[in-house]
């Protein structure tokens, strides 16, 4: 009772800072003089701009300790990693117009980094007078954006700019980020809206967004260092992360039920509350398909967000990393594993024939007209790779599986309990997690949990 | 006695299949369609409802969409949906409106 009084206080608290946004002090001051960009910010919020080169969100990449035959020393995130969800990265798809489709003659601008708060001059990773000026703060701190202006054009001297809402009636709206200043990149990832998680954070599909909390109640970050967890394909991190068990959230015994706590050794917690999960589940390529407007996409299968059953596998925190699969490394022995939902997700995409890697394309030629080997030789060139068209007109198509964490979608009223995992079609393959056939029938037999769902039905009724 | 306890759950049993039935009729069906946005208009900054025309890419029809929904609603109002965007809509027909149930950027990779 104590707890839970605790726990609603917390969210009170959290619903009151959300609703009742203070108005920014800083406010007055930009009103008479008006926005000018960070410096703007800087007269009395000092260094920020300087601090925002050394995060994930300015630089797409940092250095990764927990992945299979990545260099500890360099630094990796979308920036330069090649898989199969999105076939390419910031340096072979950096943002560009791309040649005219040859039915309507008509072209239009893409590229990964159109995801990054600078201006496409000042690009992911740059530093220096320049690219500190460059920020957008208004994209994650105004309520007021508009984003007609956040698109790319070409400017006078031909370069590829990406605009941004200046306007000193944005940098008038300053307050801590919503979950829409977040979703403006994180609802896209993956290639649209839902794609690469079905991550939707609506009052309908997360209990957290149901109680009024936005992103940076739990991402509380410091010095634009923002916190993240363990997604075996989100390796970029600003080095702070966070957890459901975080004292600071629910520790790690949450529950008045002892014997839902007692799991929480060897069953995540997304195990029971993210019951479902979303987002494309294949992708091929090799063969984009033509789209009404005549331009072509990469084929896609999709689901809603909550459409998707999880798969389950043991998971410590590090990551195998291989050509043909990524994905949680793990075992029910290793004293550190819990058993954690996945989504998995398969890839057709062009593989060198000589070494086996798997190889990026640039998105630019296949989107006007289908020609994926172009795009495979176009990344080839760009990546200084030897004889390029070589490794263009060999490569091979091949499948990668790859499996993505299932952090939000959290539901109570829909957790798994006792009858969930323990009866004998429950969601887990005990034999496959490395249960004996002789725990299996311990772990699924109604001994488990007769009296307590008698109970229950009793109460519910 | 007994019959005219078999009586009344006939009726009964009958009320509720009458229920049963004229509820999935009044649902309406669910309509998909991806089109070009033509139009939209909205009242102001806070505004409860608006129109999206959108124009069908199989049929080049005009549709008239009512969207109601406040995330849609938002992207509306900041310009994170503008004309010309091409949308993947599904929709029923309400009362003679075409009320939107998802409305999102076709957008890919
Ligand atoms: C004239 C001084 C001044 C200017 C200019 C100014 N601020 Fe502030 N700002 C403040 C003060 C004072 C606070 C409250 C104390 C603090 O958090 O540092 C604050 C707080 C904030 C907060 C925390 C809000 C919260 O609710 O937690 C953010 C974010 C912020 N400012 C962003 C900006 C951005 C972005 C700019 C440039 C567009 C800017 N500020 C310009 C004075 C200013
Ligand atoms: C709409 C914004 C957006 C666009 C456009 C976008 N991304 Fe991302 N991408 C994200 C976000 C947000 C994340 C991290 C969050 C997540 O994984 O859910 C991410 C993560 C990644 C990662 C994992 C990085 C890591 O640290 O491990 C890769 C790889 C990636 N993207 C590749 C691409 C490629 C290739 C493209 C272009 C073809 C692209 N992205 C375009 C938003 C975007
Ligand atoms: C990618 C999104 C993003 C961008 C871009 C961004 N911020 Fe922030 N900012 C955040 C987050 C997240 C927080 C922390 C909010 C929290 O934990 O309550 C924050 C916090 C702040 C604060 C409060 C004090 C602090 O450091 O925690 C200030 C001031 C601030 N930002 C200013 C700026 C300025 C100035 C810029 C542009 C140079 C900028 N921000 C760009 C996301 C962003
Ligand atoms: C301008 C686009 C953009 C905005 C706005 C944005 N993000 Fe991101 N975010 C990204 C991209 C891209 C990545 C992946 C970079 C990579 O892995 O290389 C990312 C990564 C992350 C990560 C994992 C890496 C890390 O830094 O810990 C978290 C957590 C995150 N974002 C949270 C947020 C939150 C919270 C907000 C709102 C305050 C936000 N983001 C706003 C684009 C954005
Ligand atoms: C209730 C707390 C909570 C809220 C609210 C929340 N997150 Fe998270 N998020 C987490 C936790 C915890 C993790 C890491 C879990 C782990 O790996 O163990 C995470 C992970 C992530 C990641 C890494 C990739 C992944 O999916 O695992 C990104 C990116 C992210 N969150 C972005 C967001 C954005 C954007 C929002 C708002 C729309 C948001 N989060 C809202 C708790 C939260
Ligand atoms: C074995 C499944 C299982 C695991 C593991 C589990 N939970 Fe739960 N949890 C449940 C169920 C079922 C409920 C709903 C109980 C109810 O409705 O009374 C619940 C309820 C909750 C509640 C609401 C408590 C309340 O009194 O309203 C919170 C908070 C919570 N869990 C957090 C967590 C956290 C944090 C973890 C990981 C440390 C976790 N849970 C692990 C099954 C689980
Ligand atoms: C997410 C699936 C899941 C749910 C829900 C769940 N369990 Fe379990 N339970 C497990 C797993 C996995 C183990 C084995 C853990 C281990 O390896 O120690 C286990 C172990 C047990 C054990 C120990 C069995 C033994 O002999 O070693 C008991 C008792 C038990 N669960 C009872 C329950 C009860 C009662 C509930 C409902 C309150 C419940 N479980 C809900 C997955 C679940």
């Amino acid at each position: 009772m104590k707890k839970t009084g605790m726990i609603a206080a917390v969210f009170g608290l959290a619903l009151a800072a959300t609703t009742a946004m203070a108005e920014h002090p800083g406010k007055e001051s930009i009103a008479k003089s008006g926005y000018k960009g960070p410096e703007t910010c800087e007269e009395c919020h000092p260094g920020s701009a300087k601090g925002f080169m050394d995060t994930v969100h300015w630089k797409h990449a940092s250095k990764v300790t927990n992945v299979d035959g990545v260099d500890p020393k360099k630094e990796y995130g979308m920036k330069n990693r090649i898989y199969v969800m999105c076939n390419g990265n910031d340096i072979v798809n950096n943002l560009k117009e791309i040649p005219k489709s040859p039915v309507t003659g008509k072209s239009k601008f893409t590229g990964c980094n159109t995801c990054h708060p600078g201006n496409h001059l000042s690009d992911v990773g740059s530093t220096g007078p320049e690219a500190e000026a460059a920020v957008d703060c208004l994209v994650c701190h105004s309520t007021d954006y508009d984003f007609r202006q956040r698109k790319a054009s070409k400017n006078e001297k031909g370069q590829v700019v990406m605009g941004q809402d200046r306007s000193t009636k944005a940098a008038l709206a300053i307050g801590k980020p919503t979950v829409k200043n977040c979703m403006v990149c994180h609802e896209a990832a993956g290639g649209g809206v839902i794609v690469k998680r079905g991550f939707s954070f609506t009052k309908d599909t997360d209990a957290h967004a149901a109680k009024g909390m936005v992103c940076v109640d739990c991402h509380k970050a410091k010095n634009h260092k923002i916190p993240t967890g363990h997604d075996p394909n989100n390796w970029a991190n600003d080095n702070v992360f966070i957890s459901c068990s975080d004292t600071s959230c629910h520790g790690g015994k949450p529950h008045k039920d002892a014997d839902l706590n007692r799991h929480s050794a060897k069953v995540a917690c997304q195990t029971c509350h993210i019951p479902r999960t979303g987002g494309a589940f294949a992708k091929d390529f090799t063969v984009w398909e033509q789209t009404p407007d005549k331009f072509y996409e990469p084929t896609t299968l999709k689901k809603e967000a909550n459409e998707t059953t999880p798969v389950y596998a043991w998971y410590n925190g590090t990551v195998k990393n291989t050509p043909h699969f990524i994905g949680p490394k793990g075992s029910r022995m290793d004293g550190k594993s819990k058993i954690s939902p996945f989504k998995i997700f398969q890839g057709k995409a062009f593989y060198n024939k000589q070494t086996g890697e798997l190889l990026s394309m640039d998105f630019a030629q296949p989107m006007s007209n289908g020609d994926t080997r172009a795009g495979v030789l176009s990344a080839a060139k760009t990546l200084g790779m030897k004889d390029p068209e070589k490794v263009a007109k060999e490569a091979v198509a091949g499948w990668q599986t790859i499996y993505f964490g299932s952090n939000h979608l959290v539901t109570k009223s829909k957790a798994l309990f006792c009858a969930n995992c323990h009866a004998p079609n429950g969601v887990l393959n005990f034999k496959d997690l490395g249960y004996s056939d002789k725990e299996i029938v311990r772990l699924t037999s109604p001994e488990l949990f007769m009296k307590k769902l008698a109970e229950k039905q009793k109460e519910e009724w | 006695m007994k019959k005219a306890v078999s009586v009344m759950v006939l009726v009964a049993v009958a009320a509720l299949s009458i229920l049963c039935f004229s509820g999935i009729a009044s649902a309406g069906e669910e309509i998909k369609m991806v089109g070009v946005i033509t139009k939209i208009d909205i009242a102001g900054k806070d505004a409860k409802t608006a129109t999206a025309t959108l124009k069908d890419n199989k049929t080049e029809a005009l549709v008239v969409i009512t969207v109601n929904d406040d995330l849609t609603l938002d992207k509306f109002k900041d310009h994170r949906i503008v004309e010309g965007d091409e949308i993947r809509c599904k929709y029923e027909t309400i009362d003679g409106k075409n009320v939107s149930k998802l409305f999102r950027k076709t957008a890919g990779c």
